[in-house]
């Protein structure tokens, strides 16, 4: 049976399409792109929350998605154990919706950032990193303007694993300088408690193939391949 | 300003007293207060060309003369046919009054404008460019405030629509120090059907007409009057003529429109911009053939109270208007309805060739729909300015200080310095089509995800050479902006422009838009490149400070490569390679950023441009190409062929060591030899192995190729066989000079 995954368009998701094309040409699954309102859980094994200014950033990045029907749906999906990512303005929804922990504030530079940055993997366990090492570096590209990740709980998050990546220099250590939008402790990408939630500022669908990449790396796709991985594990 | 009046009403004009009379005269009556205003909207200098249009016949036909031209100038976009059946929807378009005014709000809603154009032609929007101008930033926090600004809105705008910006151009001058030149660009990508289902044209009766979008407000009420004067004094209380962007409605306006067009059912499509309504109804109907009956009663205001003349004129953005079929009304109407966009049927075409607006049931407009889509022209004078024998003749003073420390001022100058502050903000990698991102060539380079086709596109020219000399400038600009795309490995295969002059009223003014025409034209023809639209901005001109913007004809090309290995990109690759410099140098000074920067002068001899060597040159590089003999290549442009060096050293911290010595014949000065702007160069990184093939190759096409130096590890570039002086330029205090001029500039 083929692996179904929701491409899930709210107004104004701009990455939608990237996502979509990563999933169905890249990785060679099932992947639809279904409007926010038409979302039915159990027709997916997974979601993708993409990119883009749901509903213009209008009043704070995220929240009203964060109230979109497509959120019960995806509340659902969680509790049963199947994946959900969300790729920057799909992290600031799920903060909103409250299933990440956390805040994505204002840059610290008050400027919108495109570049590519390095990650390092800090928890391989989630259903998104299962194919990397803790320790891993990846290359991939950030373009936001409100990724500052602030938590006013960060022993928790310390303490029960859930801190996924951080933002790196090219010698792998989180240094202020490597932090390219004043993330609290340089944190990238956070999960849930049951690792089958992520939220990430950067764009793997814009690291999936390496024409793409100034490096020629395709680190990004290693997320969608593990999330894959963890769907079919959980099949047998 | 002359005043009009019917039935008590007063109202005034940009209208000439001869235009006044010729409208009484055909429509055997006065015109309604709103039938007044529409005329004023429609034969402004930014909706009827009428300054222009006698000159821009000069150039040729690109729908007759090029098979793969689909659509050309008139048109909201030029379309060409780039093979395995995709269409490329291009256009430029200037925004500078609005922006000029309120940077912020004009910048988003230019690209809020150019945007709608490419949609109209039933293409996705792909890709934004812009060219753009401002005063020095340098101890000006005016300029710095417009530039800031534009920057944001165009960011704001762009990235939220999800369109990346992929490249663009950026000058600073004195003339454009209250006339800041916001030139935006954007490129569009549909198969043939789509963009055969979206003419901008009503052609048959009885078809509904929607309009779609925003609602309609009081903002932006005469922007194109306020486009078509000067800048006075009074401009300030003309901020409320500019518009406010909404890019969220956009973005929405970009699915729902497409997915229209993909029912089949619209077969014509406007987008509501300068003049709203009027322009929009008028062109599709007058341009049609048909005419149309519209109830105002059904457009849907922002505010209550708003009367006929308001409504028909208001430029409120982000509104579309579709011509559609009866039989699929209810499925069209379904599209929008998902994307939860304000819709109404306003009325429907008809073939009375009358263009009729009801308010309730008043008859507040009733005009042959083309008495306002073909409007006349206006023959105006031209006069070569007398200053210019003057500044032609200036020399180049006797070199003050030593050649190197002239080349660090260089690269840290404002024109030549590294633009990352600016394309940081800009989301240049939405689409995933980015494949040479900003920075990493000379022009954007996006892949056409399911073919083997890349299109490269770059835009640009050079004011200061086109102040000097505007037929041969001009040229100039298209040479260079060519040379963006082949430097990259791309065929360049159509061009618009956006003409952004003084006012035409003045003939100095006029004769340097004449000029600059009849070069584009020449050269255009010349080398088989169809020029498919383009924009023209007359008035640039500032009555307060007494200043003209310098001519700035902004050239934009899209090109094509075919297959991921013919990409060519800018950076040193190795060590131990040859540095070839191909192309004439020339004692050529004259408007260079050698004179501006070290001499505050702006006169001297300005480069020529000769057809037919920048022809032999760039086939010359396609047969290099072909050959696989080029690692690198980068056009050579302001300050000269050291800085295009430089750049070329940066990414991979690759050294350079040059000799010079090879251009003792040509009788050169070190200064001309190194700042000259001569047109038409490259410089390009081979193998030493093939230095004897690429030889053969240069006296087959009569060319001039020098072996300037070579590649090496040692971070420096070595200068030797200069007529006075050897030395040597650390490559990390010039790239931390080149990087750190606009930040300090604008974040400190």
């Amino acid at each position: 049976m083929s692996i179904k995954i929701a491409v899930i368009e709210f107004p104004a998701s701009n990455c939608d399409l990237d996502a979509l094309h990563v999933l169905n040409n890249v990785l060679n699954v099932e992947a639809s792109l279904v409007w926010h309102n038409q979302f039915k859980e159990k027709d997916y094994d997974g979601a993708v929350l993409p990119g883009g200014f749901s509903f213009g950033d209008y009043l704070r990045a995220g929240i009203i998605a964060a109230h979109s029907p497509a959120i019960d749906e995806a509340r659902i999906m969680l509790k049963d154990g199947r994946p959900i990512i969300g790729i920057c303005n799909g992290f600031q929804i799920l903060t909103e919706a409250q299933f990440l922990p956390g805040a994505l504030l204002r840059n610290e530079s008050l400027k919108f950032i495109c570049k590519w940055v390095n990650l390092r993997i800090e928890n391989n366990k989630t259903a998104f990193t299962n194919r990397m090492k803790i320790g891993d570096i990846i290359d991939i590209p950030i373009a936001h303007g409100e990724g500052r990740y602030f938590t006013d709980k960060l022993k928790e998050l310390v303490d029960n694993d859930q801190i996924v990546f951080r933002y790196i220099d090219e010698k792998g250590i989180a240094a202020s300088d490597a932090n390219p939008n004043g993330s609290m402790d340089n944190i990238a990408g956070v999960c849930n408690l049951e690792g089958n939630c992520l939220g990430l500022m950067p764009h793997p669908e814009r690291a999936s193939e390496s024409i793409l990449s100034p490096k020629g790396t395709t680190h990004g796709k290693l997320i969608f391949e593990s999330m894959i991985d963890f769907i079919k594990r959980r099949r047998k | 300003m002359p005043k009009v009046q019917t039935n008590g009403n007063e109202l005034n004009v940009g209208l000439t007293d001869k235009e006044i009379e010729q409208i009484k005269d055909e429509l055997k009556r006065d015109p309604s207060i709103t039938e007044w205003g529409m005329f004023d909207v429609m034969l402004s200098e930014h909706c009827s060309y009428k300054s222009s249009r006698p000159k821009l016949k000069l150039f040729e036909d690109a729908e007759k003369n090029y098979d793969y031209v689909l659509a050309g100038p008139g048109q909201d976009a030029g379309v060409i046919d780039i093979g395995d059946n995709y269409a490329l929807a291009f256009r430029i378009e200037s925004h500078n009054h609005p922006s000029a005014i309120e940077p912020y709000h004009g910048a988003a809603t230019g690209i809020g404008g150019i945007i709608r154009d490419i949609l109209c032609m039933g293409a996705r929007p792909i890709a934004l460019l812009d060219p753009l101008r401002f005063g020095p930033l340098k101890n000006n926090p005016h300029s710095q405030w417009l530039f800031k600004y534009v920057v944001k809105g165009i960011a704001d705008y762009g990235n939220c629509t999800g369109i990346p910006t992929i490249g663009g151009e950026v000058e600073f001058d004195k003339s454009f120090e209250s006339n800041c030149l916001v030139n935006v660009a954007c490129i569009g990508l549909g198969t043939i059907e789509d963009f055969n289902h979206a003419p901008s044209r009503a052609y048959n009766p009885r078809d509904y007409i929607i309009l779609m979008g925003g609602s309609t407000g009081r903002d932006g009420i005469h922007g194109v009057t306020f486009a078509s004067r000067t800048l006075t004094e009074m401009s300030e209380a003309d901020r409320p003529a500019v518009q406010i962007g909404d890019p969220f409605t956009k973005k929405l306006i970009i699915e729902a429109t497409l997915e229209a067009i993909k029912t089949g059912h619209i077969r014509g499509l406007k987008d509501l911009g300068g003049g709203g309504l009027s322009c929009a109804l008028s062109e599709l109907t007058g341009d049609g053939g048909t005419g149309a009956s519209v109830d105002m009663g059904k457009i849907f205001i922002r505010e209550p109270g708003m009367n006929s003349f308001e409504v028909m004129l208001s430029e409120s953005q982000e509104r579309m208007a579709f011509i559609v079929k009866p039989e699929g009304l209810e499925e069209v109407l379904n599209v929008f309805r998902k994307f939860e966009m304000a819709h109404a049927v306003i009325g429907r075409t008809d073939d009375t060739k009358i263009l009729k607006v009801y308010d309730g049931n008043n008859l507040v407009v009733n005009l042959p729909a083309n008495a306002l889509s073909d409007p006349p022209t206006i023959p105006r004078k031209e006069k070569r300015p007398d200053f210019l024998d003057d500044l032609l003749s200036q020399k180049t003073p006797k070199a003050l200080r030593k050649l190197d420390d002239i080349i660090y001022e260089l690269i840290a100058s404002e024109n030549i310095c590294s633009k990352e502050w600016i394309y940081r903000q800009y989301d240049h990698e939405v689409g995933i089509r980015s494949v040479l991102k900003c920075g990493e060539g000379d022009s954007g380079v996006l892949r056409v995800i399911g073919t083997n086709k890349f299109i490269s596109s770059s835009v640009g020219t050079n004011s200061k050479h086109c102040f000097l000399d505007p037929y041969n400038g001009s040229k100039g600009g298209i040479v260079e902006i060519c040379g963006n795309v082949i430097a990259n490995g791309a065929k360049p295969k159509a061009m618009v422009n956006c003409c952004n002059f003084g006012n035409p009223e003045i003939p100095e003014s006029f004769w340097y838009f004449s000029e600059s025409v009849k070069g584009m034209a020449d050269f255009c023809r010349e080398m088989r490149i169809p020029i498919v639209g383009g924009n023209v901005s007359f008035y640039n001109e500032d009555e307060v400070a007494k200043t003209v913007i310098k001519p700035t004809p902004v050239i934009m090309i899209v090109g094509i490569i075919e297959g991921e290995e013919n990409i060519i990109t800018l950076p040193f690759k190795d060590v131990g390679n040859d540095v070839l410099l191909i192309g004439d140098t020339q004692a050529e000074l004259g408007g260079s950023e050698y004179h501006s920067i070290i001499y505050d002068m702006e006169g001297g001899t300005p480069p020529k441009v000769n057809e037919k060597k920048i022809k032999l040159i760039w086939d010359f590089l396609f047969e290099l190409y072909e050959k696989n003999l080029v690692k690198s290549n980068h056009d050579v442009n302001k300050g000269g062929f050291i800085i295009t060096i430089a750049e070329m050293c940066f990414k991979n911290n690759i050294g350079a060591n040059l000799d010079l010595s090879s251009f003792k014949e040509e009788g050169l000065k070190d200064d001309e030899l190194l700042f000259s702007e001569s047109t038409g160069r490259f410089v390009i990184e081979t193998s030493k192995l093939d230095y004897d093939t690429i030889m053969d190759l240069s006296r087959k096409f009569k060319i001039s190729v020098k072996r300037i130096g070579t590649t090496q590890m040692e971070p420096l570039i070595h200068l030797k066989g200069l007529k006075t002086t050897n030395f040597t330029l650390n490559l990390k205090k010039m790239k931390q000079l080149y990087d750190s001029t606009i930040p300090n500039l604008m974040d400190k």
